[in-house]
């Protein structure tokens, strides 16, 4: 063999193992390197060193595939991550800082007096996403906003049918009852008027749910036959732009260039979906990933201590807890659910399960609420008394039930098929066989809302900072067909005080009657509290600008890749 | 020749067949409901329901709606996956080249390490390279190819981090989906850094192809040096011997031949267990084949997906053990059968 | 006072006496039968042994290291796993699950394939024909599709991996038996046989069976290497054991949360199977080459 040519061999292998410099490819010609080089002479003619285009691109590795790229259609966080922030606007915000409600699409606001008329001015000049699909002709303006209410609020809108015609986040609040009419003062103005008045409506509007898509957009699709696209190929306002989405494997976005406000992001953005935070972990270490989503929590300390990683962290506002199916017997027996309840002990699960990176719930809100209880009651661990209550219950030994445990990681549950082998094992101590059951992601959350499950290990994340949004999707009536009750647990009398907190701007007064709804959970025990999670994002130490949003999806939109 | 012919080109129209009665029975035996397994679609109502039902024949006789699903399957119109709703038969050419380029890179890795280490071996027998090669095959097939890759991973990927773990080329190069093998793609995608996204695709496809090639290899070795082993002692070559030739000579004259000739089939028949490692170990890297779709598929309840993945999979293995079968006999009428899985 | 015998004797050893001398020469063949021995034992005396409950869960000392690692303990051999329960005793189980359920799987295809093979076999003509060439294909599609079949139609678990593994198996053994039942059937004792007016029921088990035993044990040990390997990579796929069942590849999928803390809880349930696997083949390696040579003898 003449000398350069295996010269340009090795400068080829070099250039295979990345940046790493490769001083071991003249010593370890083993196997391997042989193949490798008989490879690479074959598929090459000349040998360059690489340069990735790493500049200018972000890759995000998400745990799961959304179901829509539309809010509106799904309470998921993964359906949120992945358009929310990227693809929309809102007409209000949250300042990701402090919770603050800020101007989004609309510029500014006015509410009338009695908190009956909100009036919003739109902003002007800002323009929808071109895309090879579909080309804006027009700007931004009050009909968009017009559409994207009345799509979900009245049943006879032509789109409110397409894609499956439930929106479970504002069919847990009953908005549509809310709401009386949607109304065009003019091209940049619009007023909604309510039939009550709701201390928590703004702040609804400016959760990841309320985002606006374009009526200009839907017209088309409608005329070409396509509807259900609306929700499949979407068209925003936001800072990023819809390329490509495959199926379990990635989703591909671009800037949308003419964003209404300055921004820093990158040119594109990644989602690479991995659904095992094993491999999220690897590639993240490997630098496939430049963020990843729910980092596990044996990985956290790793991650802390590697220079080229960096762990980012916020108290989360949420709820991991463990709902029992009350619709159906014996689960509909409230000293059932105390006893499996007295029967599981918390710490351990905080221990194994978060490693103590958690806030034992005690109710539902967390202590960074303002309605949080210091003093509340709580069940303590007492298989004894667990055992005695489930035979008062007439629950016989060896009885057996289902516990339903997520597929995917969220910050309030981080491994919820070890959480409900922990539950197994503290049930069999009182006589009660477990079966653990999991799903993908969209089929278990379809057979949750039909009920299926005898009980669930799920949570909840804060889209809003207010109290409301973890007391009444949770818990109430309205909230059992859309889907984020997961008890199935509907009490008049705890409606009752929801409602009835809802209709007061006096926090003190509010606070008195969340305070009587804990004391209605813990008697009734619907759903066992667990723990208020932090929670977590990784990403490599040359990111930078990613905050974690304590209300709803991830924004990409200030984020950039130093080299 | 003529009626050998006729022979496998029946049994090649029987086996099709029974394959597609089996899949054509699959949704009756899938749990969930018939129309959606069936069709792929989840009926929003009573009315949408009664129309897919007559649409799918439900109505009528199994011998009708298998009349149907015949004339579907050779129109390529295959129906929906039920949970993306896509088109199954384009997902289908998506995810299968995918598998078909791994197996090919594990089987040109076998093919050109495993014979000549198994010739080798196989000529200088009984001596301390032999055994080394002989420990390292009877190793290599024992190896689970899942926990192969895993260790892979953590060593030229977390360890070393010399190679990426995940996908077939990094999505950072927009490359298009046009004919499924992603080195084709790369050159139709026309990017200005074609070079660099084969070298990407390159190393991307090394770990995993080693995963699968190492078994596959330790078997190739293994064939190889037995049958190398039996030819040598033929009559004609120690005939050969006592007229004075070397080793070499008589190697490259008759041993060569002779000796690769027979196994060839058996080589070739090493795809079946190709694909099935390469359906395991595609799940661990990512690697978006059709392993990893079906994998998916099942944890998805995906049944119409399963169905056709599972058709096409199995066609294409059936296909191509029937065709070597042919070939090995048309070649060679006096054998009786193929020699399969004697190890 | 010790007999001598006058004449040296001379000594014929049974065929399988002969194969069992051939085999002990091979060193590498006889570890195997040892290590093959050791596994068996685990999977028979698992309970006996096991040092703890392997679903015994102990939340204050999870993720505990290994003996050789400088925080490991010795309560702990293999150290302690996410939940606390001890490594030692879950892979003693998992192995006993692996072993065990393999061992049922070629047991099963061995009972079911012999006879239909025979059944082949002694039937010449269009059935014999229709059954050899549908097995025959029937055998090439891998394993995995059909498992991916079979949990699609009864779901996943232990007992239903075991159903598609077998069902993958059984063809071989009926395809082997099958071609050697019929190469037999021309053979001179046979005709012998039938020439004594023996029916084919009896030709097959006194005269064939005997002489087809070595082919059979040999093919077993290819199908039980193949089983403990597609068994675990079921498991490993979340498509064959669940919890609660212990099993080793499901175990190795379940320390992958964790691996990157914890490597070895990757690490050692993978050299299990590699082990289980290696001593099956070495077994079968060393039965092959002790028949080849006591033919060529």
């Amino acid at each position: 063999m003449n000398l350069p040519k295996l010269k340009i061999n090795i400068s080829c292998l070099k250039a295979l193992f990345t940046q790493k410099t490769f001083y071991t490819s003249l010593t370890s010609k083993n196997l391997i390197c042989l193949i490798l080089s008989l490879i690479a002479m074959g598929t090459l003619s000349g040998c360059k060193p690489v340069q990735k285009i790493t500049h200018n691109a972000i890759t995000y590795c998400s745990e799961s595939s959304p179901a829509f790229f539309n809010p509106q259609l799904d309470t998921s966080s993964t359906t949120a991550d992945a358009s929310a922030h990227q693809i929309y606007d809102r007409l209000l915000e949250f300042n990701p800082e402090n919770g603050k409600i800020e101007p989004g699409l609309a510029s500014s606001w006015l509410v009338s007096n009695d908190g009956l008329i909100y009036t919003f001015q739109l902003r002007r000049n800002v323009k929808f996403h071109k895309t090879d699909y579909f080309t804006p002709n027009r700007n931004f303006n009050a009909d968009d906003v017009i559409f994207s209410i009345n799509r979900w609020r009245l049943p006879s809108h032509p789109f409110h049918n397409v894609n499956g015609g439930s929106y479970p986040y504002f069919a847990s609040l009953n908005l549509s009852e809310t709401i009386k009419e949607v109304k065009r003062i003019n091209g940049y103005r619009i007023e909604i008027s309510l039939f009550k008045p709701d201390s928590s409506f703004l702040a609804n509007l400016a959760t990841d749910f309320s985002v606006i898509l374009s009526a200009e957009y839907a017209d088309y699709l409608l005329e070409k036959g396509q509807p259900s696209k609306l929700d499949v190929q979407p068209i925003g306002t936001g800072p990023y732009k819809f390329v490509y989405y495959q199926q379990n494997q990635y989703i591909r976005y671009e800037r949308h260039a003419e964003y209404f406000l300055p921004i820093k992001g990158s040119e594109h953005l990644i989602f690479d979906i991995t659904t095992k935070s094993s491999l999220r972990m690897a590639k993240l270490i490997t630098g496939e990933c430049d963020a990843v989503a729910f980092p596990s929590q044996n990985d956290l300390a790793v991650i802390a201590d590697r220079e080229d990683l960096t762990l980012l962290e916020k108290p989360g506002l949420n709820i991991g807890f463990w709902a029992f199916n009350t619709s159906k017997a014996p689960f509909n027996n409230p000293k059932v659910r105390r006893a499996l309840s007295l029967a599981v002990d918390k710490t351990s699960i905080l221990d194994a399960i978060y490693l103590g990176q958690a806030i034992r719930a005690k109710n539902i809100v967390p202590s960074a609420s303002w309605a949080y209880q210091t003093n509340t009651k709580e069940l303590g661990y007492n298989p004894v008394r667990a055992r005695e209550l489930l035979d008062e219950a007439g629950v016989p030994y060896n009885f057996t039930m289902d516990i339903w445990a997520m597929p995917v990681q969220r910050a309030y549950n981080p491994n919820a098929a070890k959480m409900a082998e922990l539950i197994q094992q503290y049930l069999k101590d009182v006589g009660i066989t477990a079966n653990i059951v999991s799903y993908d992601w969209a089929i278990f959350r379809e057979n949750l809302t039909a009920g299926m499950h005898d009980s669930v290990l799920i949570g909840w994340n804060a889209d809003n900072g207010d109290p409301d949004n973890f007391y009444r999707p949770l818990l109430t009536c309205d909230a059992i067909p859309s889907g984020t009750n997961r008890a199935m647990w509907c009490n008049r009398d705890y409606d009752k005080i929801i409602i009835q907190a809802l209709s007061t701007d006096n926090f003190e007064q509010r606070k008195a009657l969340y305070h009587q709804a804990n004391t209605l959970l813990f008697q009734e025990m619907p759903i066992m509290p667990i723990a208020h999670a932090y929670q977590y994002q990784a990403v490599r130490s040359n990111i930078q600008g990613l905050d974690i949003n304590s209300f709803g999806g991830i924004r990409f939109d200030d984020v950039v890749k130093t080299p | 020749m003529i009626k050998l012919l006729i022979r496998y080109f029946n049994l090649m129209v029987i086996t099709i067949f029974a394959l597609i009665v089996l899949s054509f029975l699959l949704p009756y035996l899938f749990p969930g409901d018939l129309l959606t397994n069936v069709s792929g679609i989840v009926p929003q109502s009573e009315l949408q329901r009664e129309a897919l039902a007559k649409a799918y024949r439900l109505d009528q006789s199994y011998f009708s709606q298998f009349q149907l699903y015949l004339s579907n399957l050779f129109s390529g119109n295959w129906g929906v996956s039920s949970v993306s709703q896509l088109d199954l038969l384009e997902e289908i050419k998506r995810a299968f080249p995918a598998t078909l380029e791994l197996v090919i890179y594990a089987l040109l890795v076998a093919t050109f390490v495993g014979i000549p280490v198994g010739f080798i071996s196989g000529l200088k027998h009984h001596n301390p390279a032999d055994f080394s090669v002989v420990t390292f095959s009877i190793v290599g097939y024992s190896f689970p190819v899942f926990w192969l890759a895993l260790l892979f991973i953590t060593i030229f990927c977390l360890q070393l981090q010399w190679l990426p773990i995940s996908g077939r080329v990094d999505l950072l190069y927009e490359v298009q989906h046009q004919t499924g093998f992603v080195i084709i793609d790369i050159w139709l995608s026309g990017l200005d850094n074609t070079k660099d996204a084969y070298l990407n695709a390159l190393r991307h496809a090394i770990l995993p192809t080693l995963s699968i090639a190492v078994v596959t290899t330790a078997l190739f070795i293994r064939f190889t040096r037995r049958s190398t082993m039996d030819v040598m002692e033929k009559g004609y070559i120690i005939a050969a011997k006592s007229r004075g030739f070397t080793q070499r000579q008589i190697f490259f004259k008759h041993g060569f031949k002779n000796a690769l000739i027979p196994i060839l089939p058996i080589l070739a028949l090493q795809i079946s267990t190709l694909i099935t490692n390469a359906m395991i170990v595609e799940n661990i890297f990512s690697w978006p084949g059709i392993g990893y779709w079906l994998i998916q598929a099942i944890y998805q309840q995906d049944y119409p997906a399963i169905r056709a993945g599972m058709l096409v999979v199995a066609l294409f293995v059936l296909t191509l053990t029937i065709t070597i079968e042919f070939i090995t006999r048309a070649l060679d009428p006096t054998k009786e059968e193929t020699a399969r899985a004697a190890v | 006072m010790q007999r001598f015998s006058l004449y040296q004797e001379e000594f014929h050893p049974s065929p399988l006496a002969n194969v069992w001398i051939e085999f002990k020469r091979s060193h590498l063949a006889v570890f195997g039968l040892i290590i093959l021995g050791l596994f068996l034992l685990v999977t028979i005396l698992a309970p006996i042994i096991s040092p703890y409950d392997p679903y015994m869960q102990n939340t204050n000392t999870i993720l505990l290291p290994p003996v050789w690692e400088p925080n490991g303990s010795i309560s702990h051999f293999f150290g302690t796993d996410a939940l606390g329960r001890d490594v030692l005793s879950r892979l003693l189980y998992g192995i006993r699950v692996t072993f065990g359920s393999s061992l049922i799987i070629v047991g099963i295809a061995v009972f079911i394939g012999v006879g239909f093979g025979a059944l082949a076999g002694l039937l010449s003509g269009i059935k014999s024909s229709v059954v050899n060439h549908l097995f025959d294909s029937i055998m090439s599609i891998p394993t995995l599709l059909i498992a991916i079949v079979v949990v699609a139609i009864l779901g996943t678990g232990l007992a239903n991996a075991i159903f598609a593994i077998t069902l993958a198996l059984v063809p071989q053994f009926i395809h082997q038996t099958r071609s050697f039942v019929k190469s037999e059937l021309t053979k001179d004792y046979v005709t012998l046989d039938k020439l004594d007016g023996a029916g084919p029921v009896r030709i097959f088990f006194k005269s064939i069976l005997p002489n087809m035993v070595e082919l059979i044990v040999v093919q077993a040990t290819i199908a039980l290497s193949i089983a403990m390997i597609d068994i675990s990579a079921l498991g490993f796929l979340s498509l064959g054991a669940q919890t609660p069942s212990i099993e080793l590849g499901q175990i190795l999928s379940e320390s992958l949360d964790s691996a990157y803390v914890t490597p070895w809880l990757v690490a050692l349930p993978g050299i299990f199977i590699l082990l289980m696997v290696l001593s099956v083949n070495m077994v079968g390696e060393g039965l092959r080459s002790a028949l080849r040579n006591r033919f060529n003898h």
